[in-house]
């Protein structure tokens, strides 16, 4: 089975660092193409072992699975471009944010009968296999097709099929969900930093507490108001800095954060059609 | 104690609300109202009290001679004043529980006779319907028996639990003063009902009722109220709109600050009582 990327940014770079890493795929069974040769994710992508090209065409006819990861206002071109190249046995999928299934289906049908079109958003983490990938199942893919592609997104971390209409949300939350963490980061690397702690210090620490807090909640079915109960001492430090927190309208500002991504990703959707 | 029975005979010193709610509370359990006195200085609490046919007087040396565990329900002014009086009456074979706000363990062993059983409670309002929730700490003199026969007499008022007398004031920012709280949270439901359109009286009832019914659910469940929280709301529902508002007004960190508030309230009035009878 090979895989091909139309376009060679953030997104295609991160995945084939992932499923290289964790062996799902061999990089000389990957081709991606993009007519901008400059990107740094282009040095990135040779450096793996890819085969890069600035032929969509050549990308299209090497591949059985194709992912686009282009940016989305790009995606009608591409589709255009590449549509009488496609075959039967190929997987389209989308990595566009806003673009649905529908509006891909419809351009690919002026070309081919039963094109195959699965649609997912997934995250940056993918990169160090630990992504969070959701897919929705266009009309004419089968049952088979969601096992691959299930396949080899679970390689590079949680992946699940959803149904389409809550792809935005889902983009929302996990698509931005790691620029909320870095933020985070940054900032309790910040309150090190005030309170003494080198930053370099500050930095590994706040970023490992991160990280330990969401493998406990992910091993466990546990809800995390209990987890965060159990690390608040009465009386202690941590109940203290929980108030300053709440005073800030700390949860309702990550429900506004998720609120918002997702409703511009449906805003994006509509400036399409 | 009573000859017959051998259970304790109650006293109760002060005929306010809450010695009523303790007293219904009581008197659900196996002790005989015959075996309950109140005293007070007017008769304008003690019909209530003849209702359920308790023994009614002004003296309080004849309540504190005539039972083996009195409840001080008096105002915290007055406390000085009427342990001064009873005093002494006052036998090891007493226990003597208060009920007055900040006044403290040690003011009350100070006032009553060296070796005196002691305990401080703090119950809540809601003990006149016997859902209080009630927190009591013991005395230098009183013996962890003396906290069972105590938690056993009170155990139809509500909940009952024991701790270090720091958390009394705690306790009555968090329960005491909460039942206020909720109070206001019930009005605020109404009110936005209001708002849509519900005619008051209808929405103030459905509030009130639905303060209730969510409590017994979260009491009787054993899941944490987040747990419950989060089952209640289906994705994109009404309920997780609403909450969304609730956390933009900061009404956790409203509601800390309210606890934090009364508790530290109650220390200082606390310290003040302290203060004054020094002073004296």
């Amino acid at each position: 089975m090979s895989v091909g990327f139309i376009g060679a940014g953030q997104v295609a770079h991160a995945l084939v660092r992932g499923f290289t890493a964790a062996g799902v795929i061999a990089s000389h069974k990957i081709t991606a193409s993009s007519p901008d040769t400059d990107l740094p994710t282009v040095q990135g992508l040779r450096k793996l072992g890819v085969h890069f090209t600035t032929s969509n065409k050549e990308t299209v006819n090497k591949s059985d699975v194709l992912f686009l990861a282009v940016k989305p206002h790009i995606i009608p071109f591409v589709l255009d471009e590449i549509g009488p190249d496609i075959e039967d046995r190929h997987l389209i999928v989308s990595c566009a944010a806003g673009v649905t299934i529908n509006s891909i289906e419809k351009k690919l049908l002026q070309y081919r009968a039963n094109p195959k079109v699965m649609r997912c958003m997934t995250n940056t983490p993918v990169v160090v296999r630990e992504g969070a990938t959701v897919y929705a199942t266009g009309t004419h893919a089968e049952v088979e097709d969601g096992k691959l592609l299930k396949q080899l997104m679970a390689s590079v971390g949680f992946c699940t099929e959803v149904e389409e209409d809550l792809i935005d949300a889902v983009t929302g939350l996990s698509g931005s969900g790691p620029a909320y963490a870095f933020t985070a980061a940054d900032a309790l690397a910040d309150g090190g930093v005030k309170m003494g702690l080198p930053r370099r210090l500050a930095e590994r620490v706040g970023a490992q507490a991160m990280l330990g807090a969401a493998r406990m909640l992910l091993d466990s079915e546990e809800h995390p108001a209990m987890f965060k109960d159990k690390v608040c001492t009465p009386g202690g430090a941590t109940i203290h800095a929980m108030h300053v927190l709440e005073s800030g309208g700390f949860r309702s500002l990550l429900i506004n954060a998720v609120e918002a991504s997702c409703s511009r990703a449906k805003e994006l959707q509509k400036l399409k059609s | 104690m009573d000859a017959e029975t051998d259970s304790p005979r109650i006293g109760f010193i002060g005929a306010g609300n809450m010695a009523f709610g303790i007293a219904k509370g009581i008197l659900s359990g196996n002790i005989r109202p015959e075996n309950v006195k109140v005293s007070a200085p007017s008769l304008r609490n003690l019909g209530r009290f003849q209702e359920l046919n308790i023994t009614t007087t002004h003296s309080n040396t004849e309540v504190v001679c005539g039972s083996d565990i009195i409840f001080l329900a008096v105002k915290p002014h007055v406390v000085p004043l009427v342990l001064h009086e009873i005093s002494p009456h006052v036998t090891h074979g007493h226990m003597i529980v208060s009920v007055a706000a900040g006044v403290t363990v040690a003011t009350l062993e100070e006032l009553l006779p060296l070796g005196s059983v002691v305990i401080r409670l703090m119950p809540n309002l809601p003990c006149v319907v016997l859902e209080g929730a009630l927190l009591f700490a013991r005395g230098t003199c009183a013996t962890q028996d003396h906290g069972a026969m105590l938690r056993s007499l009170l155990h139809r008022c509500g909940l009952v639990e024991e701790g270090p007398e720091a958390w009394i004031d705690i306790h009555t920012g968090l329960s005491g003063s909460g039942v206020a709280f909720v109070y206001l949270f019930a009005e605020a439901l109404a009110e936005g009902a209001v708002k849509m359109g519900m005619p008051s009286a209808l929405a103030h009832s459905i509030a009130s009722q639905t303060v209730l019914g969510a409590g017994r659910l979260l009491r009787e469940s054993d899941k944490h109220p987040a747990q419950l929280r989060s089952e209640v709301c289906t994705p994109g529902g009404t309920t997780i709109y609403g909450l969304h508002a609730l956390e933009q007004g900061g009404l956790r960190a409203s509601t800390m600050g309210a606890v934090e508030s009364a508790t530290e309230r109650a220390r200082e009035l606390g310290r003040v009582s302290a203060a004054t009878r020094n002073g004296k």
